[in-house]
Formats: structure tokens, sequence, C-alpha cells
């Protein structure tokens, strides 16, 4: 058996109560934090509290080399862990097709993710969200700049009058990273909104964009304003990410201006 | 005011007369008398005393070449010559004629606008003349022959004059016969065979310092058998007096060599691919000295005071100190610290170096032999190409770990200077592999860099290079990234000879207009439709893009081709350079975010997709060949033979000429290892010979395992072969 358990967003409490007693029941833990991290907790933390020991894998011991989860959950209970929901913003859905091929019975216990929240703190609906995006680090994809991908994902969805989350890089022992700040040790680099914003703000300078900062811990921070403008503030501890209003029906327009401080005149209302 | 002051200050004034400069070259086959004739002319020219031309060697400055009695780099050289009572300021590269340093004759050819080339009245045209015309007329530069050791002739072979002209006229017609073959497909080439009656051809004895020529001849009033009875007599120093060799080179030299204004109209569309009607390209083909700077490097140097010197020709502009210059392929500018002309061995600092000469500059530091260097952003010169590849490897490692930095510092100018060398540096070993054109190449390089940089090191045994290549198409396969969201669809099929001829000659390359890359690959064969698909070009392999309308697939292209050039540099069987294949790209699936389609899946799933289509393609191992030539008396025929059969080779003719037996034949390198000396005891020292490199073949079937198990191992790799390779 192998269940799928999102750990939510923050911190070793953020899981489901369905989501730790499955944990506290299996007899082996594997977890990954490349896709994504709880950043209020250790890992030694979330062992103690759940009484459990926890593998984590780098991205090569899930997707290239994962015969030894498949194999241990041929055997028995086995939770694979991640942040957020296991199945949102990540390609794990391999991984369970290949559970599947083996004929191993799977399950998925879902976990807050990101993408809900920010529609939660932000008062914008669910409804009126596009595709989704990533802003990698100029250094991780090569070209220069942004990425075509990523501006073509928000004028789209700008297009179609939908609002755009751009998610912000996060590197765990990147090999480039690494070889920059010049060490041996595992580096973590989480982008943070203010280096999102000035990166878009090449290309939108005067759009609005919306700071969602720290979601799921006890103080998130909301903040909207001008890509140019944002990239000058500071936003605190990650994780950060960034939104992309189009079109906001007046409710949710009156949302970002008390939710997140918006200046009403800088948003397309319709 | 010093003799050497007044030759530099009558070549700064001369500079500035490009209707009366001549760039020249001078190119042989090995020991048939280059270095002795540039030597000639110098004399002629009052830069070496007269006595010791010819002895002297002056245009053979490193000591190694000096010992070894050959020609290793090119040298350069400004004099002066008058005719018809104008001076004339010339520029001469002498080139090397060992096969092995082929790399720099074609690097020299870039910057003259003629070539002298020299062949031994006795030994006649052999290959490397073949080899040195080739790399002449492939840059447009106008040949002339000179044909040396005529005196070998008279006083040695005690020829008659019947027997000595047939001699003659026959060296004239093989040399006339390659250039007629060599430039017939050349639309902007007339007529250049060289005739006796043209002038264009010259005789006699670089040794005893004469010559002469059809214009000579009428003009000192001296005939054949004249000449014939001076030399038979000894009176070799009164032939000399009357007909010097200098006078008569360099008179053929001014006559019939072009200008840089005769010889840039031609030659800038020749080795420039830029847009043709621009007015950097009007400024070149003019020869126009204010115009925009453009100096296209030809060889680096090392001093050890001034440090790095670039030569090269300035096509356009004038060189000048101070001036912050572009250099292709690289970010940023370099800073002009001095300019400076040859005077034999030496440079002399000058004010300035204006469009039509050969400049030697210090300060470009980023510039390697074949950069363009420009006041302008431009479109690199077309990278010069050298037709042999690397066969051969040997490793270095430093005696004492002290010495590293400073191995890996000469190592990395080492092959600045000669871009036909290939090194790889390995930091954490401390083993470097050095790759070059052949067994005297290699252990030259690591001479220098034990004598003149004082570094001990131990080398290892030298090692053939080898190529993965594929012997039919492949199916379409699929190449499957770590998370499986990102497919790619490929198949691989074999490049005809043609086009792998068109891409290492660099006929077609990326650097060039679509628009003429696409007609130079049809006009190998590449069908109209593919040659609009062409997306990337790495080594001899095509890549083409004919997938249709996938989003975000521009992005991951350049991941894509990361992945597929390291699949191509590491072969399947043997972690060897994969040659000669269209690689298609059919299709591909991404996934929707950049993260989850970053180099962690690309770089693999191109990987994997490539080899499989090329194990699909039943790629198999290639090993270098060298042609081999050998001129041995007859009673040492079959043991020369027998040294070419011995090395799994094969003796394609047997002839005569003259009172000694040719064997021709073709071996692999790997067996040539050690040839020279095995030669030389099989045949009691009697047999002289040639290699040259010819390219790669296919091994036999049942070497193929067994070679792949060897590289294997040395390259400490698995052991165990996929699968799919069963073929073998």
């Amino acid at each position: 058996m192998l269940t799928f358990i999102g750990l939510g967003l923050y911190d070793e409490r953020s899981i489901t109560v369905e989501g730790q007693e499955a944990l506290r029941a299996s007899d082996r833990a594997f977890a990954e934090f490349y896709t994504s991290k709880l950043v209020g907790t250790t890992i030694e933390s979330l062992e103690s509290h759940h009484d459990v020991s926890i593998e984590v894998r780098d991205r090569a011991g899930v997707e290239q080399h994962p015969e030894e989860i498949l194999e241990a959950a041929e055997a028995e209970d086995v939770a694979f862990l991640t942040a957020g929901d296991t199945m949102i913003s990540t390609t794990h859905v391999d991984l369970r097709l290949r559970a599947h091929e083996r004929g191993i019975e799977t399950r998925v216990i879902h976990g807050v993710t990101a993408q809900t929240a920010t529609s939660a703190l932000t008062g914008l609906q669910n409804y009126r969200f596009g595709t989704a995006t990533t802003l990698p680090f100029p250094y991780a994809h090569g070209a220069d700049g942004l990425p075509s991908s990523v501006t073509n994902t928000i004028d789209d969805n700008r297009e179609e009058g939908s609002h755009t989350v751009v998610y912000l890089d996060i590197k765990v022992d990147n090999e480039a990273a690494i070889e920059r700040v010049d060490t041996d040790e595992a580096v973590e680099e989480y982008m943070t909104a203010d280096v999102g914003a000035e990166l878009l703000a090449e290309e939108y300078p005067d759009l609005v964009g919306v700071v969602v900062a720290r979601a799921g811990s006890p103080d998130p921070l909301v903040e909207a304003g001008t890509m140019t403008d944002l990239a000058s503030r500071e936003f605190g501890d990650p994780l950060h990410l960034l939104v992309v209003p189009g079109d906001c029906h007046l409710l949710e327009a009156d949302a970002l201006v008390e939710l997140a401080g918006a200046n009403r005149e800088e948003l397309d209302i319709v | 005011m010093g003799r050497r002051k007044k030759i530099v200050q009558e070549c700064e004034r001369l500079m500035d007369e490009p209707e009366n400069i001549r760039n020249i070259a001078i190119a042989a086959h090995v020991d048939h008398g280059k270095t002795t004739l540039s030597d000639n002319l110098l004399a002629g020219a009052g830069m070496i005393s007269d006595d010791t031309a010819g002895e002297q060697l002056a245009m053979d400055t490193e000591e190694d070449e000096q010992e070894r009695g050959i020609t290793i780099d090119a040298a350069n050289v400004s004099m002066t010559h008058e005719y018809e009572d104008t001076n004339h300021l010339i520029n001469l590269i002498d080139t090397p004629g060992h096969v092995d340093f082929g790399g720099d004759v074609t690097r020299a050819m870039r910057a003259v606008d003629g070539a002298l080339v020299v062949v031994d009245a006795v030994e006649g045209a052999m290959p490397q003349t073949e080899t040195v015309l080739r790399q002449a007329l492939r840059e447009g530069v106008k040949p002339t022959l000179f044909i040396n050791k005529v005196d070998r002739l008279i006083s040695e072979l005690q020829e008659g004059p019947e027997e000595m002209q047939q001699r003659l006229v026959s060296v004239i017609n093989d040399v006339n016969e390659l250039i007629r073959g060599m430039t017939q497909d050349m639309d902007d080439i007339e007529d250049w065979t060289v005739s006796v009656e043209d002038g264009t051809v010259g005789f006699g004895s670089a040794l005893y310092k004469w010559g002469v020529s059809m214009p000579s001849m009428q003009r000192t009033g001296m005939d054949f058998a004249e000449i014939m009875e001076l030399e038979r007599s000894d009176s070799r120093q009164e032939l000399h007096e009357k007909t010097p060799l200098s006078d008569v080179v360099l008179d053929m030299v001014c006559e019939h060599f072009p200008n840089p204004v005769n010889a840039q109209p031609r030659r800038i569309p020749r080795v420039w691919r830029g847009d043709a009607e621009s007015e950097l390209a009007e400024q070149m083909r003019l020869v126009d000295e204010s115009g925009e700077v453009v100096l296209m490097v030809t060889d680096i140097s090392m001093d050890p005071h001034a440090g790095e010197i670039a030569s090269g020709r300035v096509f356009s502009g004038t060189l000048e100190k101070g001036q912050e210059l572009y250099v292709s392929g690289t970010a940023g500018k370099n800073r002009v610290q001095s300019v400076g002309i040859y005077m034999g061995g030496e440079r002399e600092e000058v004010d300035n170096v204006p469009a039509g000469n050969i400049a030697a500059v210090t300060g470009l530091r980023d510039a390697i032999a074949g950069s363009t260097v420009s006041s302008v952003e431009m479109t690199p010169f077309e990278s010069i190409e050298h037709i042999s590849e690397p066969v051969i490897t040997k490793s270095v490692e430093a005696q004492t770990m002290d010495d590293l930095p400073k191995l890996i510092e000469t190592l990395r100018q080492v092959s600045k200077e000669d871009p036909t060398i290939q090194i790889t540096i390995n930091e954490d070993t401390g083993e470097h592999l050095i790759s070059g054109q052949g067994e005297l190449h290699l252990e030259v390089i690591t001479q220098r860099i034990e004598k003149n940089q004082g570094i001990p090191v131990n080398t290892g045994e030298p090692i053939v290079v080898y190529r993965e290549a594929i012997q039919q198409a492949s199916d379409q396969v699929e190449g499957i990234s770590p998370n499986r969201h990102n497919r790619f669809y490929i198949s691989v099929e074999p490049l005809s000879e043609e086009l792998v001829d068109t891409i290492k000659m660099g006929e077609a390359s990326m650097d060039m207009p679509e628009q003429e890359r696409r007609e130079a690959l049809q006009e190998s064969g590449m069908d109209k439709d593919d040659s609009q698909d062409v997306e990337h070009i790495h080594g001899s392999n095509i890549l083409l893009d004919q997938t249709k309308g996938i989003q975000h697939l521009n992005e991951t292209m350049e991941l894509f081709i990361e992945g597929l050039e390291d699949a191509l540099d590491n072969g399947p069987l043997a972690n060897e350079p994969v040659q000669g294949t269209l690689i298609r790209l059919h299709d591909a699936r991404l996934h929707e975010d950049t993260i989850h389609r970053g180099p962690a899946q690309v770089i693999p799933a191109t990987r994997n997709a490539v080899h499989k289509s090329l194990i699909d393609g039943q790629i198999k191992m290639l090993e270098p060949m060298q042609d081999c030539r050998i001129d041995v008396p007859n009673d040492h025929m079959g043991a020369a033979s027998g040294e070419i059969q011995g090395r799994r080779g094969r003796v394609d003719d047997m002839y005569q000429e003259g009172d000694l037996m040719v064997v021709e034949g073709i071996a692999p390198v790997d067996e040539m290892i050690g040839f020279a000396s095995d030669i030389r005891s099989a045949t009691e020292g009697r047999a002289s010979w040639n290699t040259e490199n010819a390219g790669f073949e296919v091994m036999s079937d049942s070497l193929q395992r067994e070679k792949v198990m060897e590289i294997r191992e040395r390259k400490g790799m698995k052991l165990e072969l996929p699968p799919a390779i069963e073929y073998i």
C-alpha cells in the first residue's frame, strides 16, 4: 500500500488529522522536499512530533530510482510525504502510476496547498484563475531574463480576464547554485517576491501584483502593488508567491483593497 | 642609422601603399627546402648576411626547429624588394611541411594572397604538395611554383639537358593537373595553372642560392647550357652572383602575385559570409585604411617580455595602439597595447598598421588563432577549417604537484596558439589529455612544455581517437524524462559522405545566413524541406526540428541541444564522438510548467532518445586511417610493404619511380604508432616515407567488441553493454 500524504503549508501541525493517523500507522515513510518545503519546522521535529522516522529522497531518488519506495510499498504500508498536497504542482502522478503497474494499491490524503491558500487569503475567486506558472531563477533555465512560457501564460490568462498564480522558484541542492556560492554544503534557495516582481517588472512595470507570503503560518502577509513598487519592498521569511490579477469582480477588487492594500485605480475592474 | 632601422622605416612607408604590398606564404612538402629558400629571400633583402643564408635558418626560431631541421610553427617576416623601379613590401610567412603541422599551414593561407609552392626537382610533387595546394586554393590564394634542388639533377644525377627538361616539365604538369582539378568548380578563379613562358615557374637551388626563370634568362642573357656549365664546374658562387635566387623569386612575387587591392575583392566573399551589401563588406573589398578595423588573427605566439602576440591580416581600417576592439566569440572589448610588424624572428613596434598588411598585436587577451577582431561587432570570418581532425591523444601530468597550476595555464596557452590541438583538462585527477594530428605533433608540444616552461612532465602512451557512426536508418524511438511528463520522438539516419564533407569544410554551418546554409546543404544532396528544418549542427551531425506547433519547445530546445551534444560527444559504445548522423526530432510532449521540464528532465530524456536511436541504427566503431607512401630501393621493397601489411594495412600500389620503388598503402593510425623506428630498422634506414591522415573507417566486425571493451575498461566505464547492442 502506498499512501500519498500532503503535509500542508507550514509546520508539523499543518497535516490533516486523517493524514496524521495514516502517517503514524505506516511501516515506512518517505518524503521529498525538492518541490516545496515546510518552512516552519524541520525533519527532526516532524519525526519526533509524529514518532516516525522519515527517509528523505532527492529528485533522482524519486524519479530515476523509485524502486526502493515501490518495493517497500509492495510489502508493507508506505507513506509518501510532500509539502502542500502531493499531487498539486508536482509530477507525482507518475509515481502513483508506476505503483499501479506493479499492482500496488494507492491512496491520496489531501493537504492544503498554496493554490487554495492564495485564493483564500486574497479574496480572488478560485473560479477565475487561469493556468499557473513558475518563475525560475535566471541561472536555472539557461536563457536570459524572463522565460516566454511565463509571459505567455500571464498574457493568455489576462486576455481571458483570468488571474495567474506565479510560483517562485525553490532550489534545493542545485548544482548551479552550489557552484555559484562555492560551497560543498547543501544550498537551499527561495526566490523572494521582491526578486520575482523585479523580474516581472522587466515586462510589466505597471501591472498590479499581489504578494502572498508565509501562507498557512500564524503571520501570513498579503500585499498588492505595481511590479516596480513590489520590487523595492521586503516581505520577510519564505515561502512567497505572486498573483497577477486579471479582470476583477467588484467584490474581488474590494477584497484586494481591504486585505492587500491595493490601489483601486490600478485594478482592472469589470 | 643602422641598416635594420632603415629597413623598418622603409617598410613603414610602404605599408601605406597597398598596391605595392604582397602578402605571400611559402609552402611545400617536408624537406623540399622552404625555409632555406626563405632565408635566401631575407639575405637578398639585406635582412641577414649573405654568407649565412641557407645555413642560418633564420625562420626556424625555436630551438627544437633548428635541432630537428624542420619548421614547426609558421614564421612571419617583412622585407622590401625593388621591382621595375618601384619598391615593394613583401610580407612573408614560412609554413611547416610536415603533415602533423598542417593546421599552421591552413591558418597562414588566410593571411596571404599568394603561395609560392616549392617542389624538390628530384622527388617531384609529393602528398603534402597536394595538401598545401588544396589549402591555398580553397582560401582563394594564387599559386606560383619554384622547383628547388635543380643542382642535384645536374651535379649528382648527372642528367643531360633533355633528361632534365623532361623531368622539369613533368613536375610542372603534375602540379598543373592538381591545380586544374582543384579549381574547376571555383567560378571566381580563372586559369591559375603555372607555366615557364608566363614566368610563374622558377628553377634553382636554394642551397647554392641561384635561380632562374624565363624573364630572368631574358634579362641576364644566360641560357640553360651556361647554367649547367657553371654548376658542373662548381662555380656556384659565380652563378649566385650572376643570377641570384632572391631576385628571381622576388621579381616573380611582385609580378605575378596579386596585391591586396586586387586580391581582397575576390577573397572577401570566399572567406567572409556577412552581408555583401554592407558598408563593412565594401571597406574590406577596397582595403579601406580609414574604414572600420578588421583583423583576422591567424596565429598566437608567446613572447617572454611582451606576453601573448596575435598576428594576422588587417583586411580593413588601421590598427593603432589604444584601440578598443571586439574579439569574436567573447563578450566585451580588448585594448590594443602595441602594434608591430615582423622582421625575421623579431617583432618591431610601429605606430600603426593599415589595411592590407600582416600585423603583430599585443593586448588581445581573448583572441585565439582564428578570431575575428574588429572595431564594430560583425559576422566573424569563416572558421579556418583544417582538414584533419585530431587522431591521437596523450595524457600529460606534472611530475610535482606544485607545477600543476602552471601546467594547466601552459596547456590552455598551447590550445590557444594551435587550435588543431585539443586539450581536456581534468583538475580532479591532474591527468590532462592533449589530442593532435600525430605522434610528432604531440611530442613537440610536450617537449615545449618541458623546455620552455621548465615543467617536468610524465606522459602516457599515445592513444588513438576513435569515432562512432551508425550503419543504417533507425526506427522512431521515444525518449522519456525521469518524471515521465516530457517525451521526445526522434529517429536517426546516416548522412551522405558529401554532406559530411560539406560540414567539415565549413561550407555549411550555423554561423552563416540561413538562406546560404540551405543552398549549401541542398547542393550537397539534402532534401529541400529537410534543409529548411536544420536546427543545429554539432561536429558532423545535423539536427532537424520537424515538429509542428509545439508549445514551449522553443524554450526547451536549448536543453534538448545540450542533451544531444552530450549524447553525440559520448557515443553509446565507448563514449567516443559520434559522426555523420542526421537526427530528426519528429514530435515532443512537454510539461506545462518550466520547473517540470528543466535540465534534470530534458537532458536525460534527450540523451536517452539519442542513444536508443543510434543503437537501433547499428552504431559501430570507426578508427582513423593513414595513407602511407614509402620510397625505397628495390631490394628493401618486400620489407617495406611488409611493414604496411603487418599493421592491418593494405598495399594499394607499387611502382618504379627513377631508381626507387614506391609503395603506397593505407593502415590504421593505431598500428602506425612506432612506425618510424620500425621502418628504419626493416630497411636499414634506406626508406623515406610519408603518412597523411585519411579519415575514419569502420573497423572490421571481428574487432568491434574487443575494441569497445578495451576502451570502456581504459575509461573506467561499465563493462556490460546495453543488451540492444547484440549486433557487434
